[in-house]
């Protein structure tokens, strides 16, 4: 059938890349559907930093008449697609929602973009994200703050803010984003989409704008598991360009999806041990989703936790004096170009020994090892929550505005239940699981073994299958 | 927990040639007390032949 341009889209994004292969509609229809949408909803969320409306629909318009001659690039051959503004393309800049990147040219285009071009993608803008992609919550006091799909008065998420709001709003049909301690899962739980952190080194960092190159992972949002499936099918896989990225094969993360039956997967939970840090609206959400998945087959068993708040601050300090060496020259000569909360965010990585920082290191991999042996030893897959209380207003977060403890205490817990994951490098996915009284959404996150990237995607997958929560459409 | 004096946070700055207020940096010396103590108190754990670029490896041996 023919799709509606109205309805275009709310179609997923392999949906419309069917629709397109097939010639049902075009990657020009689709595009100018998408810039329409942005148009309205821009004034809104503030989604994007710049719209490349005459770009989009100038390289639509070539995916079109490559199609027409028999020539599909890819799997997102036509596909309207925008990301956080830290992807670099030559000759263009890329913020980092930062000022002072704010006229930078890249003089280089970053394997990811290539390998999105190189599939047919379809880029309409930049997207807006946390400055220097430091912060949970989206604010920008740079290029205006990001808000949320379902509740313009509450945050998007951050760091990559845009991504998760221009996905749940339908402006886009998928986005990258970067995650240093929260940054993918984060503005998808907020906005009700998925997000996933794909294992460390499975996806390239080359010519991603970074915040810490030990900890920095890019992963995709979608609003479904299969739509992750098919942009990370795209994005994943050695890099000479990343000397970091694993040679591990990635293999095909489509066809384990055709199974929605989860019997035999094992899934642990925290049980009482993290029962007090969570928001009762936000704990009957994640119990809810535990009796959806074991319906569907998995087993649920009680596991061992680490001290998540030893990994929180071993991978703070890492993140710190990462962001401290790269940030210097810019903090010497231009400070008063930061935002207040970033510069104070960086400051500490000065005054930290190497010593520790090196022991930092050291011990991601001790760490990893304990967890795999100890947490992980029964179970496939960790469920926790992504944000455990409801999404918080931007005025409850507002670090560089009033401040005070009570800002400081909502945004010290926003990433409590994901920065570890970053340490250890372990894969991650934010998923929808229901909306609390206020009508923000709810998310539960797994954490799988190393590059369980297929089998994330897949229990996911099978979980929306029954589920509608990521069917929810941001209204106007 | 002993209460730390200023004079070691001027020393930091020192080495560092960073302008920060006194206010600001025993802030900083709070934060960074804490992140180090964390750190130190679990890196008793490692043994010399733990090194950074381990935790790739225990990636690839993890896998499933």
């Amino acid at each position: 059938m023919t799709p509606r341009l109205d309805d275009l889209p709310l179609l997923d994004l392999s949906e419309v890349a069917a629709a397109i292969a097939e010639g049902r509609t075009t990657a020009v229809a689709a595009t100018e559907a998408c810039l329409a949408r942005i148009e309205a909803w821009q004034p809104a969320l503030n989604c994007f930093i710049a719209i490349d409306r005459e770009g989009a629909l100038a390289a639509a318009a070539a995916r079109d008449a490559e199609l027409a001659r028999g020539y599909r690039r890819g799997p997102l051959h036509g596909v309207p697609l925008a990301h956080k503004d830290m992807f670099l393309r030559k000759g263009r800049v890329s913020t980092g929602g930062s000022l002072i990147l704010r006229d930078a040219v890249a003089a280089t285009t970053s394997t990811l973009m290539e390998r999105l071009d190189g599939a047919g993608a379809v880029e309409v803008g930049r997207l807006n994200m946390s400055e220097f992609a430091a912060g949970p919550t989206g604010h920008n006091v740079h290029y205006g703050h990001c808000r949320n799909a379902f509740d313009r008065a509450h945050i998007a998420g951050g760091s990559s803010s845009g991504s998760g709001a221009a996905v749940a709003a339908r402006l886009v049909y998928g986005a990258l984003g970067s995650d240093t301690g929260a940054s993918v899962r984060l503005p998808a739980a907020a906005n009700g989409v998925v997000g996933l952190k794909p294992t460390y080194g499975r996806v390239t960092r080359h010519g991603a704008i970074a915040r810490s190159w030990s900890l920095d992972h890019v992963g995709p949002i979608a609003r479904t598991a299969r739509d992750c499936a098919l942009l990370l099918q795209v994005i994943a896989g050695p890099d000479p360009r990343d000397p970091t990225t694993s040679h591990r094969p990635v293999g095909d993360l489509l066809a384990p999806m055709e199974d929605t039956s989860l019997a035999g997967i094992r899934i642990g939970v925290p049980g009482d041990a993290i029962a007090g840090a969570i928001d009762p609206e936000v704990a009957s959400a994640l119990e809810a989703s535990l009796r959806v998945l074991e319906k569907l087959g998995a087993g649920v068993r009680v596991v061992p936790l680490p001290d998540l708040t030893a990994l929180f601050h071993v991978a703070e300090t890492i993140i710190k004096c990462e962001a401290a060496a790269m940030h210097r020259p810019w903090l010497e000569a231009r400070p008063q170009d930061y935002g207040k909360h970033v510069r104070l965010r960086i400051e500490a990585g000065f005054h930290i020994p190497a010593t520790q920082y090196i022991d930092a290191l050291r011990l991601r991999a001790t760490m990893t090892e304990r967890f795999l042996a100890e947490t992980m030893a029964e179970v496939d897959l960790l469920h926790l929550p992504v944000l455990p209380i409801p999404v918080p207003t931007l005025e409850e977060t507002d670090v560089d505005g009033a401040g005070g403890e009570a800002v400081v205490a909502v945004v010290g817990r926003i990433t409590a239940f994901t920065r570890p994951f970053n340490l250890l490098g372990l894969p991650a996915v934010s998923v929808p699981c229901g909306f609390c009284r206020k009508g923000l959404p709810i998310a539960y996150q797994l954490v799988g073994r190393p590059f369980a990237e297929a089998l994330l995607l897949r229990v996911v997958n099978a979980y929306q299958q029954a589920t509608d929560h990521h069917r929810k459409v941001p209204v106007l | 927990m002993t209460e730390r004096t200023p004079p070691s946070d001027a020393v930091v700055r020192a080495l560092q040639d960073l302008d920060i207020p006194e206010a600001r940096a025993v802030e900083l010396a709070a934060e960074v007390e804490r992140l180090n103590g964390t750190v130190r108190a679990e890196a008793r754990s490692l043994t010399f032949g733990d090194e950074p670029a381990a935790h790739a490896a225990v990636l690839e041996r993890g896998a499933s």
